[in-house]
C-alpha cells in the first residue's frame, strides 16, 4: 500500500498549489488523529489544534466582527460580519452602531455555516473567519457565521436546530431588514457540513413559510449507502477517503441509522418530497476532485426533479478546500459566482 | 490614530466599495500568493494562523507525505497502534509552528513506542548516565484538585475534586531511542525540539507587527436587549464627555446610569454600577474612600488577598492560571533534584500545594523544594507571608517533600535584586554542594502593576534573567487596559468585565463549595470591581491594572530577550477537563495561542499563560548543567 499511497500524494500535489496541498494535509493529518476507531472524538485535541481569530469590532478592511450569544442555554455562538459603521473618526464601534443597518439600500443577509464534517471547526476558526469576511466585501452582505452543535457529541438533529434557531434570530433583528418592503433578505450558504445544513434548514424555512432569497452549497457533504462511481474512483486520492466520510456520518447520525437517512441522503429512498414548496434557489459547486461530487450532483437533480432552480458550478480540477485560499482560478471564478447569484437574487 | 493608520495600510477603505475594490485587491493578492516571498513566511496561510517560510514549504510537504505514508502503511496493515500512539500518548505543542510540529510527530513516528517497564540503570562508563533516577516528564502522573492546608487555613478544606490523569501509561515525550539512551537524553531531545520552536522564530517582523498592530477589539454581546444597549450607550457617552473634559456633560449622564441600571438585571447591572462609580470619582474627584482601587494602602493589602481568594473559588481563571503555570514549572524541573521557585505574589500561597503534590508523586522522588515568597508590606505587622510559609512547610511534611522557605516583603518588584533571590541556598552551600539548583520564577497577575512606574518593568525583568531561571510563568488578563486615551481604556474595560461578569453569573462554582457560593460570587465582584475602579478612575503611578495582551507581552519578553516555551496539549487537555468541574463551565473555552494557553468565556480569552526561559541560555539546561555537574 505504500506505493499506492506514494502515488495518491504525487496527484494531490499536482493538483494544488504548494502551499494549499499543505494546508489541506495538515487538516488531513491533525484529523486522523481526532478520529477514534470506536467512533469516539478526541474533542481537546481537536480544540488545542484548531487555529482560530477573535472577533474584532476594529475594522480590518473596512469589516468588522462581534459575537452574539443567540441562545443562552445551548451556549450558541454566532459571528457577525459586516461593513464597518459610519462612526466618529478613529472611535471603536459601540453596540448600537453595531446594529445600524450596513446601507440604506437592500442588502443580503449570509447565514454561513462552517464545514467539517459535522466535527470539525468552529465560527471562530481562522479559515472561516477568513471566508466569511471575503463574502462580506464581495456581496455587500451581513455575515451570520452560526457556531452550531458538533458530532459527535451532539449528533442530528442538533445543527439543523442551531441552524434554524440562527434563522429565527435574524428574522427578529430589525436591522437586518432592507428595502422598501423593510424585510430580510437572507441567504443560506456553507461548505461540506455546512452545505447540508444550509439545505435542512431551507426545507424547514419553506415549509415555515420563511422567504429564503437563495442557497449557496460548497462542496456540500451528502452520502448515501450505495457507493457511487466518483467515490471508488477518489477515494483516497485528493485528501479524502470513504473511510472517513463513513466516520463522519456514523458521528453525526441517529444511532442504528444508515447514510440512506434523510439528512445525508435528501433524495433517496427516505427522503421528504419538495415538490410544491417554496424553497429557495440553489447555488450547487462542485469540485472535480472530489469524492463526493455524485451525491452532489445527484441532489442538484433532486432539486431540479422537484421543480425548484438550482445552478450547478462544476470545476473539473478543483479539490476540496479551494475556496479556503485565494491562490487559484478556481477561489476567485467561484467567488464571482457566489457574487452574481447573491447580486441577482436579492 | 494608530488603529485609523492601520486600517489604511490594510487596503483601504471598502464601505459603500462593492465590486471594484474588492477585485482590485483580489488582484494584488493573487499576485502576492503567486509572487511568493523568498525570506518571510507564506502570507496566506500565515492569515489563516501557520507560520510557514516559503522557503521551509516543501520541506514541511515532504514530511507529511512521509507521515502520510507510514500511517498509511500501519494502517493498510490494520495496525491501530501505531495511530493510537500518536493520538494518545504525543504532546503536541504550538501548532501554529507547523514545520515543528509535523517534525514532533514525525520524531513521535521514528520512535518505537515507549516500553511498558521502566528502563534499565545506566552503564557506568556512560558520560550522561546519573546516580539516581530520572524522572520522566510528568503530565499524567498530575493530579488536579485542591489539598487541604493543615490547622484549618483559611483556605478551603480539600474539595473532593480531583481529577484522575489521563490513563495513558505511557510518559509523554519520553522517548526511548533504538540505541538505548537513557531518558534524559531523549528527554533533551524534546527540549531542543522544543526550543527549536523559540529560538528561530519564522519572522522577526512578525513579531514586530504583532506589538504595533492593533490588539482586536473583541466584543461578545450576551444581552441584546433594549435596555442593555442603551445603558452601554450612557456609559460610552459619559466616558467620551470625561475624556473631552466636558465633566458637566459627564456629570449628567452618569446620574441617567443609575437609573439605567436599575432597570437591568444580573451581570450588565453591576457591571455597569462599577462603572459609573468609578466615572463619578474621576467626574466630582473626591478623596478616594480607603481600601479603594487608587492608592495601595497596608491596609488594602489584606482586604486584597480576601478578595483574591474569593475570586479564586467563585470561578477558574486563577485556578486555570495556577494549574497551567504549575506543569509548565513541572515539566521544567524535570531531572532536577533541588528546585526553587520564586512566586512573585505569595498571598495565600494557593497555587503550591498541587505542585508540592506533583513533585512528591514524581517518578524518582521529589526533589528538594524550595520557596521564596514575595509580598507587599502587611498591617501591624502581622507576618501573613511567615504564616503562609509555614501551614506550606507542615503540608511537604505529611507528603515527605524536602521544603525550605522564604518570605520576602516588597513594597514593589522594582526593589528585588537578583542575590535577594537566590540567596546562599543557590550555590548548593548546603547538604547537596554538586547539585545545582535550578529556578523557576512565577508571575500572576503581577507584572502589569510595573507598567504604572518607567523602567519598573525592565528593571525587574533583568533581575529575572540574573537569575537564569529554567522557566518563567507569566499568566495576564487578556485585555488592552493600557492605552494611552482614557477613552480606548474605558471601552476595552467595559467589553472586558462584562464578560467576566456574565461568566461569574453563568459557571457557578462547585457544587460542594455552593453554600458560600453566592458569597464567593459577591466577593469576586467586588474584586472585580476595584479593578475597574483602578482602570477607570486612578491616572499616573496610582493606576496599577494595566493589563496589556499576549502580542504586547511576546513583544515586550522577547525584546528583553526571553524565548517562548510552548505549553502543551498535556496541559491544555487537563485544563480543558477541570473547568468540567464548574457548572455552567460549557461557556468557558480554553485556547492555544501561539504556544501560550488562554481561558475566555465563551469567544473572549479573558487570562492568558504563557512561559519563558532566557533567550541565548546554554542549550536545554537539562543536559548541559548535567554535564557541567558530572
Amino acid at each position: 500500500m505504500a506505493g499506492g499511497n506514494e502515488i495518491n500524494a504525487n496527484e494531490s500535489k499536482m493538483a494544488v498549489p504548494l502551499n494549499t496541498w499543505v494546508l489541506i494535509s495538515n487538516f488531513k493529518l491533525a484529523y486522523n488523529l481526532l478520529r477514534r476507531p470506536d467512533g469516539t472524538f478526541d474533542r481537546h485535541l481537536a480544540e488545542f489544534l484548531d487555529r482560530k481569530v477573535p472577533a474584532n469590532v476594529t475594522p480590518v478592511n473596512g469589516i468588522i466582527s462581534f459575537d452574539v450569544l443567540i441562545d443562552r442555554p445551548n451556549n450558541l455562538v454566532a459571528r457577525i460580519y459586516r461593513p464597518a459603521p459610519a462612526t466618529a473618526a478613529g472611535s471603536i464601534p459601540i453596540f448600537t452602531d453595531l446594529y445600524q443597518p450596513p446601507s440604506s439600500d437592500t442588502f443580503p443577509v449570509i447565514i454561513f455555516f462552517h464545514g467539517g464534517s459535522f466535527a470539525h471547526s468552529s465560527s471562530n476558526s481562522a479559515i472561516y473567519d477568513s471566508l466569511c469576511r471575503r463574502f462580506v466585501s464581495l456581496c455587500d452582505a451581513v455575515v451570520i457565521s452560526v457556531n452550531y452543535r458538533r458530532a459527535p457529541e451532539y449528533k442530528y438533529p442538533c445543527a439543523y436546530d442551531d441552524g434554524w434557531a440562527a434563522l429565527k434570530w435574524a428574522s427578529a433583528e430589525p436591522w437586518l431588514r432592507s428595502g422598501k418592503e423593510g424585510k430580510l433578505r437572507v441567504f443560506l450558504a456553507g461548505d461540506s457540513s455546512g452545505g447540508n445544513i444550509a439545505h435542512h434548514v431551507a426545507v424547514r424555512a419553506a415549509e415555515s413559510g420563511i422567504e429564503i432569497a437563495g442557497n449557496i452549497l460548497l462542496n456540500s457533504m451528502f452520502g448515501g449507502n450505495r457507493r457511487t462511481e466518483s467515490e471508488q474512483r477518489l477515494d483516497g486520492k485528493y485528501f479524502v477517503t470513504i473511510q472517513d466520510r463513513d466516520w463522519y456520518w456514523k458521528a453525526f447520525l441517529p444511532e442504528g441509522a444508515d447514510r440512506d437517512h434523510p439528512a445525508c441522503n435528501p433524495f433517496g429512498p427516505n427522503g421528504v418530497r419538495l415538490e410544491g414548496l417554496a424553497f429557495p434557489k440553489s447555488l450547487v459547486i462542485v469540485a472535480g476532485l472530489d469524492l463526493v461530487q455524485d451525491w452532489q450532483l445527484a441532489y442538484a437533480e433532486g432539486l431540479k426533479t422537484a421543480g425548484h432552480f438550482v445552478k450547478v458550478v462544476y470545476r473539473e480540477q478543483a479539490t476540496i478546500g479551494f475556496y479556503l485560499l485565494p491562490n487559484t482560478n478556481h477561489f476567485y471564478e467561484v467567488m464571482e459566482e457566489i457574487k452574481e447569484f447573491v447580486r441577482f437574487n436579492l | 490614530m494608530k488603529r485609523e493608520h492601520q486600517e489604511a495600510a490594510a487596503g483601504g477603505d471598502r464601505r459603500g466599495g462593492g465590486g471594484g475594490n474588492w477585485y482590485a485587491a483580489a488582484e494584488q493578492e493573487k499576485g502576492k500568493a503567486l509572487m511568493g516571498t523568498d525570506d518571510g513566511v507564506d502570507e496566506l496561510l500565515a492569515a489563516l494562523g501557520y507560520k510557514v517560510r516559503s522557503s521551509d514549504m516543501a520541506d514541511v510537504a515532504q514530511k507529511l507525505e512521509q507521515l502520510e505514508m507510514a500511517m498509511g502503511s500501519s494502517a493498510a496493515a490494520n495496525d491501530d497502534a501505531l495511530l493510537a500512539h500518536l493520538a494518545f500518548d504525543t504532546v503536541h505543542y504550538n501548532p501554529s509552528d507547523l514545520s515543528n510540529w509535523v517534525d514532533n510527530i514525525l520524531s513521535e513516528l521514528n520512535a518505537p513506542p515507549p516500553l511498558p517497564q521502566p528502563p534499565p540503570p545506566p552503564p557506568a562508563d556512560d558520560p550522561l548516565s546519573l546516580q539516581f533516577d530520572l524522572p520522566p516528564a510528568v503530565t499524567e502522573q498530575y493530579t488536579i484538585g485542591t489539598v487541604d492546608l493543615p490547622d484549618g487555613s483559611p483556605c478551603k478544606p480539600a474539595d473532593v475534586d480531583e481529577l484522575q490523569p489521563e490513563a495513558s501509561t505511557a510518559s509523554s515525550g519520553w522517548l526511548i531511542s533504538q540505541s538505548g539512551h537513557q531518558p534524559e537524553v531523549a528527554k533533551s531531545l524534546r527540549d531542543r525540539k522544543r526550543l527549536k520552536v523559540c529560538s528561530s522564530p519564522p519572522s522577526s517582523t512578525i513579531t514586530a507587527d504583532a506589538a504595533t498592530a492593533a490588539a482586536a477589539q473583541q466584543v461578545v454581546i450576551v444581552d441584546s436587549q433594549e435596555a442593555g444597549i442603551r445603558l452601554v450607550h450612557a456609559l460610552m457617552a459619559c466616558a467620551e464627555a470625561v475624556q473631552k473634559e466636558n465633566l458637566k456633560a459627564a456629570g449628567a449622564i452618569v446620574k441617567q446610569i443609575s437609573v439605567l441600571a436599575a432597570s437591568q438585571g444580573g451581570a450588565m447591572r453591576k457591571v455597569a454600577g462599577y462603572f459609573a462609580e468609578a466615572l463619578a470619582r474621576r467626574i466630582y474627584r473626591p478623596q478616594p474612600p480607603r481600601g479603594m482601587g487608587c492608592s495601595s494602602t497596608v491596609e488594602s493589602a489584606a482586604l486584597d488577598d480576601m478578595l483574591h481568594h474569593h475570586f479564586y473559588e467563585s470561578c477558574p481563571y486563577l485556578k486555570f492560571a495556577h494549574f497551567t503555570a504549575n506543569q509548565a514549572i513541572l515539566e521544567a524541573f524535570a531531572g532536577f533534584r533541588r528546585v526553587h521557585v520564586v512566586d512573585f505574589g505569595m498571598r495565600q500561597g494557593l497555587q503550591w500545594p498541587a505542585l508540592l503534590q506533583a513533585l512528591a508523586l514524581r517518578q524518582g522522588g521529589p526533589p528538594s523544594f524550595r520557596l521564596t515568597g514575595i509580598g507587599p508590606p502587611q498591617p501591624d505587622n502581622s507576618d501573613a507571608l511567615q504564616e503562609v510559609g509555614w501551614k506550606l512547610a507542615q503540608l511537604a511534611k505529611t507528603i515527605r517533600v524536602d521544603f525550605r522557605y522564604r518570605g520576602f516583603v516588597a513594597a514593589s518588584l522594582a526593589d528585588l535584586d537578583p542575590y535577594m533571590l537566590l540567596g546562599p541556598e543557590a550555590d548548593g552551600g548546603g547538604v547537596e554542594d554538586d547539585e545545582p539548583e535550578v529556578v523557576a520564577v512565577n508571575s500572576i497577575l503581577e507584572l502589569h502593576r510595573l507598567l504604572a512606574r518607567p523602567g519598573a518593568l525592565e528593571k525587574v525583568l533583568g533581575t529575572i534573567r540574573a537569575v537564569r531561571p529554567v522557566i518563567v510563568t507569566v499568566v495576564e488578563q487578556e485585555a488592552n487596559h493600557n492605552g494611552r486615551a482614557f477613552l480606548d481604556r474605558f471601552t476595552e474595560a467595559l467589553h472586558y468585565y462584562s464578560t467576566m461578569f456574565d461568566s461569574l453569573e453563568g459557571g457557578a462554582s462547585p457544587p460542594a463549595a455552593v453554600e458560600v457560593g453566592g458569597h464567593d460570587q459577591a466577593m469576586a465582584e467586588i474584586y472585580l470591581g476595584r479593578q475597574i475602579y483602578n482602570v477607570v478612575a486612578c491616572e499616573g503611578a496610582e493606576r496599577t491594572e494595566r493589563h496589556e495582551t499576549l502580542p504586547q507581552w511576546r513583544a515586550r519578553m522577547s525584546r528583553t530577550g526571553f524565548d517562548s516555551v510552548p505549553i502543551g496539549s498535556n496541559a491544555f487537555k487537563q485544563a480543558s477537563m477541570l473547568l468540567a468541574l464548574f457548572s455552567g463551565g460549557e461557556g468557558y473555552r480554553v485556547e492555544e495561542n501561539d504556544g501560550c494557553l488562554t481561558l475566555g468565556w465563551h469567544t473572549r480569552p479573558l487570562i492568558a499563560t504563557s512561559a519563558w526561559r532566557a533567550a541565548g541560555d546554554p542549550l536545554s539546561t537539562s543536559a548541559s548543567c548535567r554535564t557541567a555537574s558530572s
